[in-house]
């Protein structure tokens, strides 16, 4: 079980933050490129789920998963989405990713005035917040085969 | 919880409306504004917080005063640490201050701790004047969310 990594985008697909843990395989593109390759795809996943629902839809677009790892999605009403990477074995992360949002970006984004609420996240005590959070998550550690 | 954060963001925006307002030349004008808004915000507080005490003896029972009732009233917590030197200087000491601990855990946004401490200061020296006591506060950090608030009385 492992985290590969991260982002937080705001409603107008601004990269907040980035950060990875156990990438090995780097998408061999300038990270700006990555982040929009990455808005632009959750954008139409969202527009296509909610096109193509049978019926409607209560959560919308919660995750995707490959043959190697499993994306986990999770969007806030005003717009804010954070996104990880994991391996396959991992389950519904939806609460976990909630509490990153309102514990961390809450409490250490939006009530610091140092931070613009439109721009990357600078600040260090952030970084290191989440940093540590991802760290104590019981899905974290590389499983030692 | 919510009540305690419309101070909060009031105060954050209190200071970029100030400084975001000021010319480039009275920046530092921002600073004193912010104290004497405090000032009067503190006058206020202590004369509320106040109503229901008996008299204070002596100095350090007014201090000790605002190390815990007025600390707790307006930061939640209390002062971790009052030190003096008997001779009308007093040092108040707070190792989580609550205006810090979201911007920064060391040195990091440094040059902006003075803004954020202003209307403390001033705050501080609003309730104690009411309360008698004529001092000049000031506040010093080293390392956020630590701060000191040094409180100099004024003997006339």
């Amino acid at each position: 079980m492992t985290v590969y990594n991260f982002y937080i985008f705001d409603r107008n697909g601004t990269c907040l933050h980035y950060a990875e843990w156990n990438r090995r395989k780097q998408s061999g593109m300038d990270r700006e490129e990555e982040y929009k390759l990455m808005y632009g795809m959750i954008h139409s996943i969202k527009s296509f789920v909610n096109r193509i629902s049978p019926t409607d839809l209560k959560d919308g677009f919660l995750n995707f998963r490959t043959s190697q790892y499993k994306l986990h999605f999770y969007e806030t009403p005003s717009g804010m989405k954070l996104i990880m990477n994991t391996d396959l074995s991992v389950g519904n992360i939806k609460d976990v990713l909630h509490q990153m949002y309102s514990n961390i970006f809450v409490e250490y984004v939006v009530r610091n005035p140092m931070c613009a609420l439109d721009q990357p996240i600078k600040s260090e005590l952030f970084e290191s917040k989440m940093d540590d959070f991802v760290r104590g998550l019981s899905f974290f550690p590389l499983r030692v085969t | 919880m919510a009540d305690e954060v419309v101070f909060e963001y009031l105060h954050m925006e209190m200071i970029s409306y100030l400084y975001r307002t000021a010319e480039k030349i009275e920046q530092d004008h921002c600073i004193s504004k912010l104290e004497s808004l405090g000032f009067r915000v503190g006058q206020s507080l202590s004369e509320r917080f106040t109503k229901d005490s008996s008299r204070f003896k002596d100095e350090l029972d007014t201090m000790k005063f605002i190390c815990k009732d007025f600390w707790n009233s307006v930061y939640k917590k209390q002062v971790d640490n009052l030190r003096t030197n008997h001779q009308g200087v007093y040092v108040l000491q707070d190792n989580k201050f609550r205006f810090l601990t979201q911007i920064s855990s060391g040195k990091q946004y440094m040059d902006a701790a003075p803004k954020y401490l202003a209307f403390p200061c001033g705050m501080i020296r609003g309730a104690l004047s009411n309360l008698g006591i004529n001092c000049v506060v000031t506040a010093e950090v080293s390392a956020m969310p630590a701060c000191k608030f040094q409180i100099q009385i004024q003997r006339l």
